[in-house]
């Protein structure tokens, strides 16, 4: 266990988030991250689109939310845990995506089904790659 | 005459050869090497026609290995066929299935627009056929049913989408009126069902992870990117020059809209869902929701050559998701976020960006010229409605229960009565969708017509049992509870939405 990048993966590391105003499964991804002791800056944005093209977020992997972390985007319902190992790992990458909205996923929880689903890797010039997999 | 007629057709699609796609099924080796194809059934079981009145048969529910390239290893099989036998009735037939289970979840069977009993063993959605367990249906095809192209599938709720998603489904034909129209009897006869598969990658048919991989899931519906005609890919399809080919097409999709155009020809619609329409009517493509049927004629005009059936991208109104996610921003297709950011793998893993071909339409020989009908057959209009409903369709994510799918604001409850009618009542419903995704609307037992859209009224009477809303719509059906009292249910017939909560019941009481 080394210390100094243990202590940037709870409440000193800042998150932002874009979303629209009306997405409920966003506020609840949210709300999941704050739980695992992210600092969560919300912005409510009209235009995601342009967002997502300015974080050069592969269409293919889009969700319905994008946020940054210490460099990193994130798209999607990406867990903490997640977060986490790609703050601890540091690889080349230019962020991590949720395709798509998995039932079972943070932010995504259903009494009725959950869903596999693959956390991707993504770097600047289309290197799609798993990262982790979760559920079912 | 139209049983002579029923066994000269049956002898000449058998003569044609096992492979052939006239007999609506392909035949799978039920122990086949992927890879491989090893054909163990013989073809004279892929039609099975009522002899003397009566049909008796037994489906055996089952994972078979599969050998579609690029599609998934295993799939799950009526009587090792991906689609199930063809089932060929006469009006007034009576009608024995034993089904037998031997999947590793519930199963039950759905005759998906036959106006017969909802409870006992005949329609009886609300059967539970476990693992090893058989089950006897039984029950008459009324003598005056009309004539159409019907279709049965599982409808257990819990497994009825990944078990529709991994395979399972059949096309039954009831004869009648419409078949003895003179030029509809001297077309050639092809019955086409459409089922998308997963790429092998992503396959598991029994696994709840079934066409995720990059995709996108049950929230919009799992499609599959292999597109299967009678369970091949792209086959051959055959017209006389002169001729007329009658299509019955079938959207066997969990979750796929099927939207066929043919190059160089028109489609000419002869029926939808529920039988025959009044008068032919000429499409230049024609868009199936899962668990629709359309009947159309093809005429043979052009000289000769080949030519592609193709499926033409469609998008399922997810392109408002992102920025209208849950509570009703009324974001249609086409407007707010743009769907080129919102139909990524948003939509479902296997997103369709141009047309596919899933079949090939080959001149063989020629024939007199054959007029298309210019009248088919009536369809009388309903009464007045004694009473007016409202079915609001959404979702968004519930106390307690996360992202459910609604009607009226609820999720599907076992043993809850949602909607209580009384037998012979004309009833109107609107359906309204206020949410951001397309869903088609299926209603058991009784087919109804389409008032209006909109407002906008319908412009041909059509009997349906599906009809699609598209979000910001309200669509008015008309429907009559006849014959049978009991328990039923309508639902978005996405069957993922349908798994989610979008289902309700119905007690037709006498």
């Amino acid at each position: 266990m080394a210390d100094g990048p243990v202590n940037n993966l709870s409440g000193d590391v800042l998150l932002s988030a874009y979303r629209s105003s009306t997405c409920g499964c966003c506020k609840g991804w949210l709300e999941h991250l704050k739980a695992a002791g992210f600092r969560v800056a919300d912005n409510v944005v009209e235009d995601l689109v342009a967002i997502k093209r300015t974080h050069r977020v592969p269409v293919d992997l889009s969700s319905c939310h994008t946020a940054t972390v210490a460099g990193y985007v994130i798209e999607g319902h990406v867990p903490a845990s997640a977060i986490r190992s790609l703050l601890r790992q540091r690889p080349a990458v230019a962020g991590l995506a949720v395709p798509g909205m998995p039932l079972g996923s943070p932010g995504m929880e259903s009494a009725l089904r959950g869903e596999a689903y693959t956390v991707f890797s993504f770097t600047g010039d289309g290197d799609v790659r798993s990262f982790q997999q979760f559920g079912a | 005459m139209a049983r002579v007629h029923l066994n000269r057709r049956s002898f000449l699609t058998l003569a044609a050869g096992a492979m052939s796609a006239t007999t609506g099924a392909v035949v799978l080796g039920r122990t086949g090497r992927p890879g491989g194809s090893r054909p163990l059934h013989a073809a004279e079981t892929t039609i099975r026609s009522s002899v003397g009145g009566f049909l008796d048969l037994d489906l055996i529910a089952e994972e078979t290995p599969a050998s579609i390239p690029g599609g998934p290893a295993q799939v799950l099989t009526y009587n090792g066929l991906l689609p199930g036998p063809l089932l060929e009735l006469n009006a007034g037939d009576a009608v024995r299935i034993r089904l037998l289970n031997r999947l590793d979840r519930t199963t039950n069977l759905h005759y998906h627009g036959l106006h017969v009993p909802p409870g006992g063993n005949a329609d009886n959605v609300f059967l539970s056929v476990a693992p090893g367990a058989t089950q006897i249906y039984e029950f008459t095809i009324p003598a005056n049913h009309p004539a159409g192209t019907f279709y049965y599938h599982p409808h257990h709720h819990g497994t009825v989408a990944d078990q529709v998603f991994g395979g399972l489904g059949g096309v039954l034909i009831v004869r009648g009126a419409l078949d003895r129209i003179p030029e509809v009897q001297a077309a050639e006869e092809q019955v086409l069902f459409l089922k998308d598969l997963p790429t092998q990658a992503n396959a598991s048919p029994t696994g709840m992870g079934m066409g995720m991989g990059m995709g996108m899931g049950m929230m919009l519906g799992r499609e599959g990117a292999v597109l299967t005609v009678n369970g091949q890919l792209n086959p051959a399809l055959s017209i006389p020059a002169g001729g007329l080919l009658r299509l019955r097409i079938v959207n066997g999709s969990n979750a796929r809209f099927w939207r066929l155009a043919l190059e160089g020809h028109s489609l000419h619609l002869i029926a939808t869902d529920g039988g025959a329409i009044e008068a032919p009517v000429e499409l230049e493509e024609l868009l199936l929701a899962p668990g629709q049927r359309a009947e159309v004629l093809v005429r043979g005009e052009q000289r000769g050559g080949r030519y592609r059936l193709l499926n033409l991208p469609y998008a399922r109104g997810a392109g408002g998701m992102m920025g209208g996610m849950g509570r009703g921003m009324g974001m249609g297709r086409g407007m707010g976020m743009g769907m080129g950011m919102g139909r990524g793998r948003m939509g479902s893993g296997s997103e369709q960006q141009a047309p596919v071909p899933i079949a090939t339409l080959n001149y063989v020989g020629s024939v007199t010229p054959l007029p298309l009908p210019e009248r088919l057959l009536t369809v009388e209009p309903l009464p007045a409605p004694v009473r007016n409903r409202r079915f609001v369709l959404n979702h968004g994510m519930a106390p307690g229960m996360g992202m459910v799918f609604l009607i009226n604001d609820r999720a599907y409850e076992h043993g809850r009565t949602d909607t209580s009618v009384l037998l012979g009542d004309t009833e109107d419903w609107d359906v309204v969708n206020t949410g951001v995704m397309d869903h088609p609307f299926h209603v058991h037992i009784n087919p109804f017509q389409v008032i209006s859209r909109n407002g906008t009224p319908e412009p041909y009477r059509a009997w349906k049992d599906v009809v699609l809303v598209p979000p910001g719509e309200t669509v008015r059906i008309r429907t009559r509870f006849d014959d049978f009292a009991g328990r039923t249910v309508y639902h978005c017939h996405i069957l993922d939405h349908e798994e989610l909560g979008m289902m309700g019941t119905l007690q037709i009481e006498a």
